[in-house]
């Protein structure tokens, strides 16, 4: 059984009086581990997928599946309660809350989860120990480089613990060796933790470290090849 | 279900608490801005109340000290047509005294008369009071402006007859053209039917305190009052004074029902009516309403100010809010409740408006203690101090600190600005994350 599973997935919304079909008849099934890169140009669509697969957006047709769950049916709290304990978001921007040191942003996810104190502290040193951060712990994003804030998005997607992790574009405000370093470090805790990756890029570096390629084009799949990793870790 | 949500809220009211404090601060400038400004507007807000409660307690006083009492007994034709036979028997004013040994009992006696000087006569109001127990119960006779005050006989006269001393009120002096040591001679008509005269010195001219006496107020001891109107039955009016003011209530149903009991052994005339005992409210319903509607006016005021001054936090709020929408759906994204942050966003607006509260307050109470202090003084323009509304005000405008004011003032201001965060909180519930981010 796949974690994830799209059927018929499409987007449609009105651009003035002209319809926009953003997504047309997706049919996609992802395996739990899988590290895969939603691949295209701008405007492919690759953004409205993973954000109707992260339940941020409702199709207008389809079934989106996660984990043997129908989340096209889920209600605005139940969908919140998915997301946060199933999902992990990784974002272009990092995102991180300004006013929360690194520790505390990689806690947030948990503390809304209800954990532990202490064991949501451990975690979040855990994970920041693997993004290489254990020395820059109590740093607010701003006194944090844009490669080291995407580490610490990174660190807070996955210590939360969740099945999917998706991200839309994380490389693509980082220069070519902090964009290296994330995605081997992406890549080495998708095996470690055996968390599936889903994300979106137009970058070549990211293509190459991915798995599996989904490629779109006008809202429509038009090849989703299973590749070899060629690259070793750089860090 | 709303038991755990509730829990569920409660686990992460620290995480909110904290994120809202440290929000409030990530544009300083904004902020202390925002807090300046509901701070002044407190700040207005207990100084007019300070400068208010002043005022209304001096009208309390004014009631209670300078004239009125707490409380009065007279009979009811006499409240009600200024009987001069409408009295009360003086045994009546023994037996209260023994009954009630806590409170402060002087008896009164009035009418109207003719007063004659060298070149003015004009139309007076005698009141006649016992110097010693009026002493006891009012201020008023320690308001002399010029002269002495003495109501006792003033001379002998080779005839046998007997001058007493009067006390007058500043504005009649005036009209009269009379000083301490002038002659002032009272004519009226006594409780005999005979015409009641007499010439009079005057010891004293009190300072204004109540403007219909300031204007035709003549004070006289009973013994010449007694002599002048040949009414030695009785009293028009008992003016009491309580050690507890707060158990006033209870002392005017205790003195209502003792007199009841007193008429049973000792029945009065049936013109006369019954004794009525009411409370200085009762008497002068006036100043009573004055200061219903002073507090009524310092929630209006409060309200109007506060509510001004929490525009300034609506407009930082909605430009903050504005500013982190991308955030706010990030937030939403990673799993946030709506709840949850419509409540992190309650929390800054609390916040800001809980600092507003110890700066406003802190700078406030310090004005108002100056106030308090040393009031506004009008002295140099208004010596005798100012007539509104039938009272006399001190010159010196003193203000009152009510700790209580303070308190509604800081809760009516966090009230309002939690209001006000209403509207940037609307617009949170109405955030989609895909849309802001």
């Amino acid at each position: 059984m796949a974690l994830l599973t799209l059927q018929g997935i499409s987007k449609h919304y009105l651009q003035g009086e002209l319809q926009v079909n953003a997504l047309s008849d997706i049919n996609l099934n992802v395996e739990e581990g899988e590290f895969a890169a939603l691949v295209g140009p701008s405007g492919s669509g690759k953004t409205t997928l993973l954000n109707i697969i992260g339940g941020l957006d409702a199709p207008t047709q389809g079934l989106t599946q996660l984990n043997n769950t129908d989340i096209t049916g889920l209600s605005e709290a139940e969908l919140s309660d998915f997301r946060l304990f199933q999902l992990g978001f990784i974002f272009q921007a990092y995102n991180l809350v300004p006013v929360l040191s690194a520790l505390e942003n990689v806690e947030l996810v948990m503390v809304l989860q209800g954990r532990h104190a202490n064991e949501r502290r451990e975690r979040a040193e855990h994970y920041l120990q693997l993004v290489g951060l254990q020395d820059i712990m109590q740093r607010r994003p701003s006194a944090l480089s844009g490669g080291q804030q995407q580490r610490v998005a990174v660190a807070r997607a996955l210590a939360a613990g969740p099945r999917l992790v998706l991200a839309d574009e994380p490389t693509a405000n980082l220069d070519s060796e902090n964009a290296t370093a994330l995605l081997d470090i992406m890549h080495r805790l998708s095996h470690e933790e055996k968390t599936t990756f889903i994300f979106s890029t137009h970058d070549p570096r990211v293509m190459e470290r991915a798995e599996r390629i989904i490629t779109l084009h006008d809202g429509k799949i038009v090849s989703d090849e299973c590749h070899q990793r060629h690259h070793e870790p750089t860090i | 279900m709303s038991a755990l949500h509730a829990l569920a809220v409660f686990n992460r009211l620290p995480i909110l608490l904290f994120m809202a404090w440290r929000n409030i601060w990530r544009n300083p400038v904004r902020s202390a801005l925002t807090i300046s400004a509901l701070a002044g507007g407190l700040v207005m807000v207990i100084l007019y109340s300070t400068l208010l409660e002043g005022m209304t307690r001096q009208m309390v006083k004014f009631a209670t000290e300078i004239s009125t009492g707490h409380i009065q007994v007279q009979r009811q034709a006499f409240i009600d047509d200024q009987d001069l036979y409408a009295t009360l028997p003086w045994s009546y004013l023994q037996t209260l005294e023994q009954q009630f040994p806590n409170i402060h009992i002087t008896p009164r006696l009035y009418s109207a008369a003719l007063a004659s000087a060298e070149n003015t006569s004009t139309g007076v109001l005698i009141k006649a009071v016992d110097a010693q127990r009026e002493a006891a119960v009012t201020q008023m006779l320690s308001h002399v402006r010029r002269g002495e005050l003495n109501l006792a006989v003033a001379e002998t006269l080779d005839d046998g007859l007997i001058r007493y001393n009067v006390v007058i009120g500043a504005q009649l002096a005036k009209n009269m053209n009379l000083e301490p040591g002038s002659e002032l001679v009272l004519v009226t008509q006594a409780a005999d039917g005979s015409i009641g005269n007499a010439l009079y010195r005057i010891a004293a001219i009190l300072k204004p305190l109540e403007p219909s006496f300031d204007r035709m107020g003549v004070l006289m001891s009973i013994e010449a009052y007694q002599q002048l109107m040949y009414l030695q039955d009785g009293f028009h009016e008992l003016s009491i004074k309580l050690d507890d003011a707060t158990s006033l209530e209870d002392v005017q149903a205790a003195l209502d029902t003792k007199l009841k009991l007193i008429m049973t052994s000792q029945s009065l005339d049936a013109l006369g009516g019954v004794p009525v005992v009411r409370n200085w409210r009762q008497i002068t319903p006036a100043i009573a309403d004055m200061l219903e509607l002073s507090k009524t006016m310092n929630f209006i005021i409060g309200f109007i100010v506060v509510g001004l001054a929490s525009m300034g936090m609506l407009n930082t709020m909605l430009m903050a809010i504005h500013e982190r929408r991308h955030e706010f759906g990030v937030l939403l994204a990673v799993g946030m409740k709506r709840r949850w942050l419509l409540l992190m966003v309650l929390f800054e607006s609390f916040f800001l408006a809980l600092v507003s509260a110890f700066v406003g307050s802190f700078i406030g109470i310090i004005f108002a203690a100056y106030f308090e202090d040393h009031g506004i003084d009008f002295s140099a323009s208004m010596p005798d101090g100012y007539d509104w509304a039938g009272m006399v005000f001190e010159p010196v405008m003193k203000g009152y600190l009510e700790p209580a004011h303070v308190v509604n003032a800081c809760v009516l201001m966090i009230f309002v600005t939690l209001f006000a965060s209403l509207i940037p909180s609307w617009r949170i519930a109405r955030l989609k994350p895909v849309e802001v981010m």
